[in-house]
C-alpha cells in the first residue's frame, strides 16, 4: 500500500484534509477517501464524462486532476450543488424527460450541463448538444437528455 | 510511487528536472494523468507547472505578437479574440480539441510537447510559423515549429527542458481556417489540415497534420501554387505534393491509404473556407 | 500487425548467415538488447527495451527457432511478456538470405506480430513505424559489423 499523504481543498464549500497517495486523482480522493459518490468512474481515461465535477466554476475531468493540485480551488460535486437553482431545474427535467436509466453519467452529465445554463442561458439545441458531446451514455440515446437540458432551459428562462 | 513538486519559477522548475533522473513536467495533466492512469507512464518524480506564474495567458507583444503562454488552456485560446485573420486558424483548431471539459485542463505547451501527431496544434502553428520558447538547463532558446518534430513523437525538447512560450507573427487582415477529418466530433484526427492566406492574398500557407510524425509543410509547392488559388489543377498538384511527403500510420482512425486520400479533399475544403471569406 | 523488410549486404552469404546465427553478433546489433542467452539448441532468451516517445518497455523474450535451413531460410517463433506488466507480445518470424548476383547477400524478413496489454492500446500503427526505425538501425549495425558499406 502506497504511503499517503495530508491534501486540503475546499470541496463544496467546505476545508476538508484528506489523505490519500500522493499522485491521487481528485476521482480516486473523491471515491475512495471522502465517499463523495457522485463521480463516477467510467474510462479513467478523460472520455467519458461520468467524473465530471466543476473546479472554480469550470467543468473538468476528476479523473485527470491530481488531488495534490487541487489545493486552494473550489471542488464541486452534484452534492454540493443541491440549492443551485439550475441544477434543480435539470434534475427536474431529467426525471420528467426520461433522461436518467441506469443513471451512471448523470452526474457528469448535469455538471456539463449545468456549466453551459449557467454560461448560455437559451442554448440551443444544437448548442446543447454539443457541450454534452464530452459525455457519453450508454442507454438513453441522448434524446432525452437534450430534451431536459433544453426544457430546463426554457423553464429557467421564464 | 510519484511525487508531486510544485515549483512557482520556471528556473526551480528546471532545476527540478534535472535534480531527479526520472522526473516529468505535468502541464494540464489531459494527457498524462490518462496515460498513468493507462499504466504506460510512471516517473519517481512529477513537476507541476501549474504554480509558475506568468505561464499562462496571451498577451499583444509591443511589436504587433502575439505570445501564448505554455500552460494557457485549449479553452482560453479557443475564444481568443486577438488571434483573428491570419491567426484565426490557431483559435479554430483550439476549438475542435476533445470537448468542452478537457479544454478547460488541456494547455498549448502539454500539448505540443506530447507532439501526438493527431493533435490539433501541431498543423495549426506549423501554418502560422509559430516559434517556441523553450528553457532548459543551458537557459532559453527559441526553436521554429517547423524544426521541431524530429521523429514519431520525437522533439527538439532536450532532457530536462519545458516549453515556456509560442510565439506568432502579428495577425494581419486575412481569411485562415482549419477543418479536421475525425470519427467523432472531438477525436484526435485522422487527417487535419490548417491554411492561412498570405498578406497579398495571392498565396497560402498550408500544414497537414495526422499523415506523419510532424505536420507537414512544403514551401516550395507554397510559392509554384502562389497566384493559381483559383486553378484546380494547380491546387491538385499542391496537394499531390504534400501527400507525396506523407507518412502516414495504419490505425483505428484509418488506414494509411485513406488517410492520403483525404489530403486533397481536406486542402479542396479549406480553401474553399478561405475563398468563402475572401469575397 | 506484420512487419516486413529486405536490404541488401555486400558480404557473401555463407558469412552472412554465420553472422545472424551467432547470438553475440545479434546482440551487439539488435537496437536495445540487453543480452541473449542460448538455453538449449533451438531457444534463446533475451531482454529488449523500446521507447516511444513517453512510453518506455522491457521485454522479457523467449525465442525459438522452429526450423532451419542453412544457409537460407530460419523459422522462428517470439513470445514473451513485459516483466510484471500485462502487455503480451508474439510473432511468427521467417528470415531468408538470397545470394545477389553481385556476389552479395539479399536478406529478407516478415514477422507476425501481436500484442495486448498496455501497449496494445496504445495503437499498433505507431509501433510499426519504430519497427521500420528500429530495423533500419539494426541493418547500420549489422553492416558495421561485417565491416561492409552501405
Amino acid at each position: 500500500m502506497a504511503k499517503k499523504m495530508l491534501h486540503s481543498l475546499t470541496l463544496n464549500g467546505e476545508e476538508v484534509e484528506v489523505a490519500s497517495a500522493p499522485e491521487a486523482t481528485l476521482l480516486e480522493t473523491l471515491r475512495e477517501d471522502l465517499r463523495v459518490l457522485s463521480s463516477k468512474r467510467g474510462c479513467n481515461q478523460g472520455v467519458c464524462g461520468a467524473c465530471t465535477v466543476i473546479i472554480d466554476g469550470k467543468p473538468v475531468r476528476s479523473c485527470l486532476t491530481l488531488t495534490a493540485r487541487c489545493e486552494g480551488h473550489d471542488v464541486r460535486t452534484v452534492e454540493g450543488l443541491s440549492d443551485d437553482r439550475i441544477l434543480n431545474a435539470l434534475q427536474k427535467h431529467m426525471v420528467e424527460a426520461g433522461g436518467v436509466q441506469c443513471g451512471f453519467c448523470t452526474g457528469g452529465m448535469l455538471m456539463s450541463a449545468r456549466n453551459l445554463l449557467a454560461e448560455v442561458p437559451r442554448p440551443s439545441r444544437d448548442a446543447v448538444k454539443s457541450a454534452l458531446s464530452g459525455n457519453i451514455c450508454r442507454c438513453t440515446g441522448y434524446r432525452t437528455i437534450v430534451d431536459a437540458v433544453c426544457g430546463a432551459a426554457e423553464e429557467l428562462a421564464q | 510511487m510519484t511525487e508531486l513538486l510544485f515549483p512557482t519559477t520556471v528556473e526551480e522548475a528546471v532545476a527540478l528536472l534535472a535534480a531527479h533522473e526520472d522526473a516529468r513536467p505535468i502541464a494540464g495533466g489531459a494527457t498524462l494523468v490518462a496515460m498513468r492512469n493507462a499504466g504506460l507512464v510512471e516517473s519517481t518524480h512529477l513537476v507541476s507547472l501549474d504554480r509558475i506564474a506568468g505561464l499562462a495567458g496571451i498577451v499583444r507583444l509591443e511589436d504587433g505578437r502575439i505570445r501564448i503562454g505554455a500552460m494557457t488552456k485549449h479553452a482560453e485560446t479557443a475564444s481568443c479574440e486577438m488571434l483573428s485573420g491570419s491567426l484565426e486558424v490557431l483559435r479554430k483548431a483550439a476549438g475542435m480539441i476533445a470537448n468542452r471539459v478537457v479544454r478547460n485542463m488541456g494547455t498549448m505547451g502539454g500539448s505540443v510537447a506530447n507532439a501526438d501527431p493527431a493533435a490539433d496544434y501541431l498543423p495549426a502553428l506549423a501554418c502560422c510559423d509559430a516559434v517556441l520558447t523553450i528553457a532548459g538547463p543551458g537557459g532559453t532558446r527559441e526553436v521554429s515549429i517547423l524544426d521541431y518534430v524530429e521523429d514519431w513523437y520525437e522533439t527538439a525538447l532536450g532532457e530536462g527542458e519545458i516549453i515556456t512560450a509560442f510565439t506568432l507573427p502579428a495577425p494581419y487582415a486575412a481569411a485562415s481556417s482549419y477543418r479536421k477529418i475525425a470519427r467523432v466530433s472531438g477525436d484526435f484526427a485522422t487527417a487535419s489540415c490548417a491554411m492561412a492566406l498570405e498578406a497579398d492574398g495571392q498565396g497560402v500557407r498550408v500544414a497537414i497534420g495526422a499523415c506523419g510524425p510532424g505536420p507537414i509543410r512544403d514551401p516550395e509547392a507554397e510559392a509554384a501554387l502562389c497566384g493559381h488559388l483559383g486553378d484546380p489543377e494547380a491546387v491538385a498538384t499542391f496537394a499531390k505534393a504534400l501527400a507525396d511527403q506523407a507518412d502516414p500510420v495504419d490505425d483505428v482512425r484509418g488506414s494509411a491509404e485513406y488517410r492520403l486520400q483525404l489530403i486533397p479533399r481536406l486542402i479542396s475544403g479549406v480553401l474553399n473556407d478561405i475563398s468563402k471569406e475572401t469575397v | 500487425m506484420k512487419i516486413a523488410g529486405e536490404f541488401e549486404i555486400d558480404a557473401p552469404r555463407a558469412e552472412v548467415w554465420e553472422k545472424v546465427r551467432d547470438p553475440q553478433v545479434m546482440v551487439q546489433c539488435i537496437p536495445g538488447c540487453e543480452g541473449i542467452e542460448q538455453i538449449d539448441a533451438t531457444t534463446y532468451r533475451s531482454q529488449v527495451s523500446v521507447k516511444v516517445g513517453p512510453i518506455k518497455a522491457t521485454f522479457n523474450l523467449k525465442v525459438e527457432v522452429v526450423s532451419e535451413e542453412a544457409p537460407h531460410t530460419v523459422l522462428s517463433r517470439t513470445s514473451g511478456e513485459e516483466g510484471t506488466r500485462a502487455s503480451v507480445v508474439s510473432s511468427e518470424n521467417v528470415l531468408r538470405l538470397a545470394e545477389t548476383p553481385e556476389g552479395g547477400t539479399l536478406v529478407s524478413y516478415e514477422a507476425d506480430v501481436s500484442m495486448t496489454g498496455r501497449l496494445g492500446k496504445f495503437g499498433l500503427g505507431i509501433f510499426r513505424k519504430k519497427a521500420d526505425q528500429l530495423a533500419g538501425v539494426f541493418v547500420e549495425n549489422f553492416r558495421a559489423k561485417l565491416g561492409v558499406s552501405a
